[in-house]
């Protein structure tokens, strides 16, 4: 297999832009037309999704231990698809189609020989740690939803319970699927420590015009059935560390701090945590009741609300940096940060301005749902 | 925004593009123009793109026909009514994207509209408010003033009359109070109403009204407040 020569058919292919993933689909489509149902209506994202995927690979073809980490993780998480090894060879012929219409003269067939090379070969590592995560894990959790509340105009919190014992570490988010829009997923942190009663909540946020926020606010209720994927993300507890820890969450980037918190409460000994809830306006602190009850039960932990444009607002105004910078000492803590990604940035930037370590900011916009 | 230049260009990634918040002591630009700039390049570079395409077809095509024009085979081959096939589903799935993203579009001015207008009701309600407070507080006391100004003591029967006058002022603010409370949570309710009534797509001819604003009268007996 030829790299260069690789790299140059993608790269001439790449050109084309968006047309590149509405051919291929298309084609995948024609020629399989079962594989349609998979995919939602619209395939913008979709589109933007693939090609960036594909130039990632292409990308660190040679660097395999970025590459087979990476492929391992996209086949297990295609497995909520309902992608099936059988699913592979239809898709590497599109592939093949397509980036021979979009090489035209240029194609010949040590090309073709190369690409099947090197399409067998990633569709190797996707299956085989699709496989072996099918002995672990069911492709998808089934979810009913046991509780359903409108917190503000545009928060709700959602209480599930899956139907099979879902495992993850607090701090942890997850893709979600609802009826109302499926094949639509998003990502939403769980807002709490695995329970005994295995129920889970999540802290829906609608975003004007988004589709599966929305739907997730107002079309869900008691009784609804959800479809969650596998439990990814990185924000969660250093428990090795001896810190004490500063919390910034930026509206509903709340949930997986609050999960967090719960994960140090089980702790023997847990850290001094301060969390600092910021939202625009007062009337947006939705879960500042829940928050107040667990900080008087446990004495290591204090809440601060900071609240951004209400001047006439009591407590303490600004953004979240603001407040973490008027009021916690930094030096030797730990931080993590959840909201929009502007929110997350800005407070990052500011922790790492006032002195916090840049490897003791653990950061999190993943699990922020724009739509 | 950060972008990679190695990235091409699509409708999408023009469409979704973020952009940083200016920092604090420089002026921004609206957002409103950009995103309807970003719409604009979004929705050209997706005809553009589209043609392209249209014309790379017609491209390989003809190229194609002149190619095997020479070994003598004519009309159209397989694989040619292939490639046709698949940009003819190109351009549907492209209207159908084009469909979903403008009614995306229109629910997201919708709702942004009304969460303006929602705020601006309870603004207004939160001034009104403060307005007849205030008026309460300077009745009260004008009142109190009167009775400390006045030279001659007063008499057992008239402190007990002005007690009596700044008890029934605080109680009256007192109503105020929770009067303008009670209007505050009718108004959030009606919004959520109007809200679910247009979710539910019950939403006719029926507008929102607003209840109307309290006007406690001083003649009513304030009693149950006190």
């Amino acid at each position: 297999m030829d790299e260069r020569r690789l790299k140059e058919s993608f790269a001439r292919a790449a050109a084309y832009g968006d047309q590149v993933p509405l051919f291929f689909y298309s084609h995948l489509f024609l020629d399989h037309p079962e594989t349609r149902a998979m995919f939602p209506v619209s395939m913008a994202n979709q589109r933007d999704k693939l090609l960036n995927a594909l130039g990632r690979v292409i990308a660190d073809v040679s660097n395999h231990d970025a590459l087979v980490p990476f492929l391992q993780g996209l086949g297990r998480d295609h497995r909520k698809f309902g992608t099936l090894a059988a699913h592979y060879p239809a898709v590497g012929a599109s592939l093949l189609a397509t980036l021979a219409h979009f090489n035209g003269t240029e194609w010949n067939d040590d090309l073709a020989r190369d690409w099947t090379e090197a399409y067998t070969t990633i569709a190797q590592v996707m299956t085989e740690a699709a496989t072996a995560d099918e002995a672990a894990n069911p492709a998808s959790w089934a979810a009913t939803v046991v509780g359903h509340e409108r917190r503000t105009m545009d928060i709700a919190v959602l209480r599930v319970l899956p139907d099979a014992p879902f495992r993850y570490t607090p701090g942890q988010s997850v893709a979600v699927e609802c009826g109302a829009r499926p094949r639509l997923w998003r990502y939403y942190s769980m807002a709490n420590a695995p329970r005994h009663d295995g129920t889970i909540d999540f802290h829906i946020r609608i975003i004007d015009g988004g589709t599966v926020s929305s739907a997730l606010a107002r079309n869900v209720s008691i009784g609804s059935r959800l479809r969650l994927g596998a439990p990814l993300g990185t924000l969660t507890l250093d428990t090795r560390s001896r810190r004490d820890i500063v919390l910034a969450a930026g509206s509903t980037g709340l949930a997986p701090l609050k999960a967090i918190i719960e994960h140090a409460a089980g702790l023997g000994d847990p850290p001094r945590v301060h969390l600092v809830f910021g939202v625009r306006t007062a009337a947006e602190l939705y879960d500042l009741a829940d928050l107040e009850k667990m900080a008087a039960q446990w004495p290591w932990l204090t809440v601060t609300p900071a609240v951004s444009a209400e001047p006439e607002y009591r407590g303490d105004t600004g953004t979240v940096a603001d407040v973490i910078g008027r009021r916690i000492p930094l030096a030797g803590q730990d931080a993590y940060i959840c909201g929009s990604p502007a929110m997350v940035t800005a407070t990052a930037d500011r922790l790492h301005l006032l002195g916090m370590a840049p490897d003791h900011i653990h950061v999190e916009d993943f699990g922020w749902s724009e739509s | 925004m950060t972008l990679a230049h190695s990235e091409m260009p699509t409708p999408e990634r023009v469409r979704s593009a973020a952009f940083t918040p200016t920092r604090l002591g420089r002026r921004g630009i609206d957002e409103a123009e950009v995103r309807a700039f970003c719409e604009w390049v979004a929705d050209g570079l997706g005809m553009l793109l589209n043609d392209n395409n249209m014309l790379q077809a017609e491209i390989m095509r003809l190229r194609d026909r002149l190619l095997d024009g020479n070994k003598g085979r004519t009309g159209i081959q397989p694989e040619d009514a292939h490639v046709q096939a698949v940009q003819v589903l190109s351009q549907a799935q492209q209207t159908a994207d084009r469909y979903v993203a403008d009614a995306q579009e229109y629910s997201r001015e919708l709702a942004e509209e009304a969460r303006l207008r929602r705020d601006e009701i309870l603004n207004e309600a939160k001034v009104r408010a403060s307005m007849i407070l205030e008026d309460a507080h300077t009745t009260a006391t004008k009142a109190a003033n009167a009775a400390r100004d006045t030279p001659e003591p007063l008499s057992a029967a008239e402190r007990q009359d002005l007690q009596a006058e700044i008890a029934y002022l605080r109680t009256f603010s007192d109503v105020c109070r929770t009067h303008l409370r009670a209007y505050l949570e009718s108004l959030t309710r009606s919004i959520d109403e109007w809200e679910n009534a247009e979710h539910n797509g019950t939403l006719t001819a029926r507008h929102p009204q607003p209840p109307h604003p309290p006007q406690p009268h001083p003649a009513s007996q304030p009693t149950e407040h006190v």
